[in-house]
C-alpha cells in the first residue's frame, strides 16, 4: 500500500500516545512506546513501535513492568504484554493518528478484546445495535 | 542490536564532555529515508518542552518566545547510555556551530 | 437550524439531569435551603456560571477536534502526567456512582416502603440493561424527556410565594449567622457537586458520539446556557422550596426522607411521589453519564474502541467498563453504605480532584493547533482560571471541613 508519511516528523509529538488504527479505521489502542536502533556510523533509526500494559506499566516503574508480566504468564492471555509494531507496518501519520497496514483482529493488540467478545459478552444476550447511521 | 526507548529518553538531562549541562530533550526529529525513518536531531530546553504541549506559559500570559530550542544533530549525541546522554563536543562549540 | 441540531438540546438536558442536578444537588440543596434557607444560592450561582463556561468549552472541544476530552489529554499530555489524576478520578466517579445508584434505591423504597439495599441489584440490572440496549440518542432522547419532571420543583416553587427579596439577597455571598463550619462544608457540597470532572468528560463524549462538527460551535453555546441553566433552575428551586418548607419546622435533612418531604405541601397527595420520582430520573440520568463517563474515559485513555452506537461485540473493553462499573457501585448499597452519607463524602473530595481536571483543560483550550480560532478568548481563560482558583480554595478547604462540618 502507498504510504502517506510526512516529510518531517517529530517522534513525542507525531507518534507517541496517539491513537492507532487499522486498515479498516478500527481503533487498536494507543502508541505506548518507540524503540530506536542505535547505529555506528549512522543516524539512528525506528526500529518498532510498542502498544501494551506492560509498556505502560515501564512508564510508571521498570518493576512494575516485570509484575505486570509475571502476571500475565499466570493468566495466559496472551502470548506477550507488548505488541511491537515494526516501522514497516506504518501507513500513514496524520494529526493525532497513526494508521497501521494491518487488520487488528490478526494483532496482538485485539487479544484482551477477543478474549472477552468470546468469553462474557458471548454469554450476554443482546439485541443488534450495529452502527447508528 | 542496541537499542534506546524514547519515552524513556524525553526529559534526560544532556551534558558536554565538561560535565555542563546543555538542557533536557523533548523532542527528537527525524524523515522518512526509504524504508527506515531516521532521527535528524534532537532539541533541548525546559521552556521549549512545553511546546510539545502545542503552547507555552509565557504565551498563555500573553508574552513572546524569545529564546529557540538548542538542536544537537544525530551525529552529537552518544546514547550508549540512555540514562545520561552525552554531547560530543563541549557546549560552547555547539552554541558556536549555531552561529 | 436544522433538526439535528435542535436536537442536539437533548444532549444538554441529559448532561444536566443527570449532571447538574443529581442527587449530590439534591442533597446540598435540600440540606442548604433548610438550614441556612436561601444564604447559599450564591454558591449556586457561581457554580451555574462556571459551569456553562466548561461545558460551552467542552462541547466547543469536541466538535473542532472531533475528539473527547480524556482522549486529547493522554494524546497531549503523555500517560505518565495523566495516570495519577486518571486512577483517583476513576476512584471518585465511582464513589458518585454509588452515590446515585443509592438514589435510585431511594427513590423506590419512598415508593414502595421495600428497603433501600434490596433494591440495589435490580437498579444495577436496569440501569446495565438500558446502557447495553440502546444507541446514545435514544439514551439521550428518553433521559431529557423523562428528566421534564424535575420542574415540579419549580411548579412548587412557585407556588410557595417565597420572598423574593432575600431570594436575590442570596445570590451574594454573605457569611453565616451560625455554624459556620456547617455553612462551609455545604457550599463546598454544592460547588462540588455542580462542577463535576464527569459532566464535562460526558458531554465532550457525547458530543462525539452525536458526531458534531464545527459547524455545531454556534449551537454548542446555546445548548451550553439552556440545558445548564435548565440544571441550575431546578436546583434553585429545590434550595428556595427546602427553605419555605423544611427550615421553619427546623428539618435539618440529615436523612433523605426528611428532603422528600419538600413537596407534600404544594402537592398533598402526590407529593411524596412526586419526589421520588424526580429524584429517581435524576439518579438514573447521572448514573448513565457517570457509568459512560468511567467507560470513555477509560477507553480513550487506553485507546480502546468504544462508542455506544456500536454492538457490544465490536467494542467489548469499552462496555464491560461500564458494566464493571455499575455492578460494583451498586454492592456498596447492597452492603447497606448509607446513600445520603456516600453522596456528600463523595462531593467532598470530587471538590479535592477539580484541579488537576481543570489545570488540563485550561491548556488544551489555548492550544491554537488543536483548536485555530476557536481557541479560548480571555473571557473563557478568566473563567477557566477562576474556576482552577476556586477549585484550589475548594480542594484546600474541605479537608478539614470534613472533619468539623460532616
Amino acid at each position: 500500500m502507498k504510504k502517506k508519511l510526512p516529510d518531517e516528523l517529530e517522534l513525542a509529538r507525531d507518534l507517541l500516545d496517539k491513537q492507532v488504527v487499522d486498515r479498516d479505521e478500527t481503533k487498536m489502542g494507543r502508541v505506548d512506546g518507540l524503540v530506536l536502533e542505535l547505529r555506528e556510523g549512522k543516524p539512528p533509526r525506528v526500529d518498532h513501535l510498542e502498544m501494551g500494559s506492560a509498556v505502560l506499566a515501564r512508564c510508571i516503574h521498570p518493576r512494575v513492568e516485570s509484575w505486570v508480566d509475571a502476571l500475565r504468564r499466570r493468566i495466559g492471555v496472551q502470548k506477550t504484554g507488548r505488541y511491537r509494531v515494526p516501522w514497516a507496518a506504518v501507513q500513514e501519520i496524520v494529526p493525532y493518528q497513526v494508521k497501521l497496514d494491518v487488520k487488528a483482529a490478526e494483532t496482538p493488540a485485539f487479544a484482551w478484546e477477543h478474549w472477552l467478545r468470546d468469553h462474557v459478552i458471548a454469554h450476554i444476550p443482546r439485541g443488534l445495535k450495529g452502527k447508528a447511521n | 542490536m542496541k537499542t534506546v526507548h524514547l519515552e524513556l529518553l524525553l526529559g534526560r538531562v544532556v551534558r558536554d564532555p565538561e560535565g555542563k549541562k546543555a538542557g533536557r530533550i523533548f523532542a527528537v526529529r527525524a524523515e522518512p529515508d526509504g524504508e527506515d525513518c531516521v532521527v535528524t536531531e534532537y532539541l533541548l530546553g525546559t521552556a521549549a518542552m512545553m511546546s510539545r504541549l502545542g503552547i507555552s506559559a509565557k504565551r498563555l500570559l500573553g508574552w513572546p518566545i524569545r529564546r529557540k530550542p538548542l538542536s544537537i544533530p544525530w551525529d552529537l549525541l552518544d546514547l550508549r547510555d540512555p540514562k545520561k546522554p552525552r554531547l560530543l563536543c563541549s557546549l560552547a562549540e555547539l552554541k558556536g556551530k549555531k552561529g | 437550524m436544522s433538526m439535528k441540531k435542535a436536537a442536539t438540546l437533548a444532549l444538554g438536558i441529559l448532561t444536566s439531569v443527570g449532571g447538574f442536578f443529581d442527587v449530590g444537588a439534591i442533597a446540598t440543596s435540600a440540606q442548604a435551603g433548610a438550614i441556612f434557607r436561601y444564604q447559599l444560592l450564591w454558591a449556586l450561582a457561581l457554580g451555574t456560571i462556571l459551569v456553562v463556561f466548561l461545558v460551552e468549552m467542552s462541547g466547543r472541544f469536541a466538535a473542532v477536534t472531533r475528539q473527547a476530552l480524556p482522549d486529547a489529554i493522554r494524546q497531549q499530555f503523555g500517560f505518565t502526567s495523566w495516570l495519577v489524576p486518571f486512577v483517583v478520578l476513576t476512584l471518585i466517579h465511582f464513589l458518585t456512582l454509588g452515590a446515585e445508584i443509592g438514589g435510585i434505591c431511594f427513590a423506590l423504597h419512598l415508593l414502595t416502603g421495600l428497603p433501600v439495599s434490596l433494591w440495589a441489584l435490580p437498579v444495577a440490572a436496569l440501569v446495565w440493561l438500558f446502557l447495553w440496549r440502546s444507541t446514545f440518542s435514544a439514551i439521550e432522547n428518553s433521559t431529557s424527556l423523562l428528566g421534564l419532571i424535575t420542574l415540579a420543583f419549580v411548579v412548587a416553587a412557585w407556588r410557595y410565594h417565597p420572598p423574593m427579596g432575600q431570594v436575590l439577597a442570596g445570590m451574594l455571598p454573605t457569611l453565616p449567622h451560625h455554624e459556620p463550619a456547617r455553612y462551609g462544608y455545604i457550599a463546598v457540597g454544592l460547588l462540588g457537586a455542580i462542577i463535576s470532572p464527569y459532566l464535562f468528560y460526558f458531554y465532550s463524549s457525547g458530543a462525539v458520539e452525536d458526531e458534531w462538527d464545527e459547524s455545531y460551535v454556534a449551537v454548542n453555546r446555546g445548548v451550553a446556557v439552556i440545558g445548564m441553566g435548565f440544571g441550575s433552575i431546578i436546583s434553585v428551586a429545590a434550595i428556595v422550596v427546602a427553605a419555605m418548607v423544611l427550615a421553619p419546622r427546623g428539618i435539618q435533612v440529615d436523612d433523605y426522607h426528611q428532603a422528600a418531604l419538600m413537596l407534600t405541601q404544594v402537592f398533598p397527595f402526590w407529593g411524596f411521589a412526586l419526589f421520588a420520582v424526580s429524584m429517581g430520573i435524576a439518579c438514573v440520568g447521572a448514573a448513565v453519564e457517570l457509568s459512560l463517563a468511567m467507560a470513555y474515559t477509560s477507553a480513550q485513555t487506553f485507546g480502546w474502541n468504544w462508542g455506544e452506537n456500536l454492538d457490544p461485540r465490536e467494542d467489548a473493553r469499552f462496555c464491560l467498563t461500564y458494566t464493571g462499573a455499575i455492578l460494583a457501585a451498586a454492592l456498596l448499597i447492597l452492603f447497606g453504605v448509607d446513600p445520603l452519607k456516600l453522596t456528600l463524602f463523595s462531593m467532598a473530595i470530587n471538590a479535592l480532584v477539580l484541579p488537576f481536571v481543570a489545570l488540563p483543560f485550561l491548556l488544551l483550550m489555548n492550544d491554537r493547533k488543536l483548536l485555530g480560532k476557536h481557541a479560548n478568548g480571555w473571557i473563557s481563560n478568566a473563567i477557566t482560571i477562576l474556576t482552577l482558583v476556586v477549585a484550589i480554595v475548594l480542594a484546600v478547604v474541605s479537608i478539614p471541613l470534613m472533619f468539623l462540618g460532616g
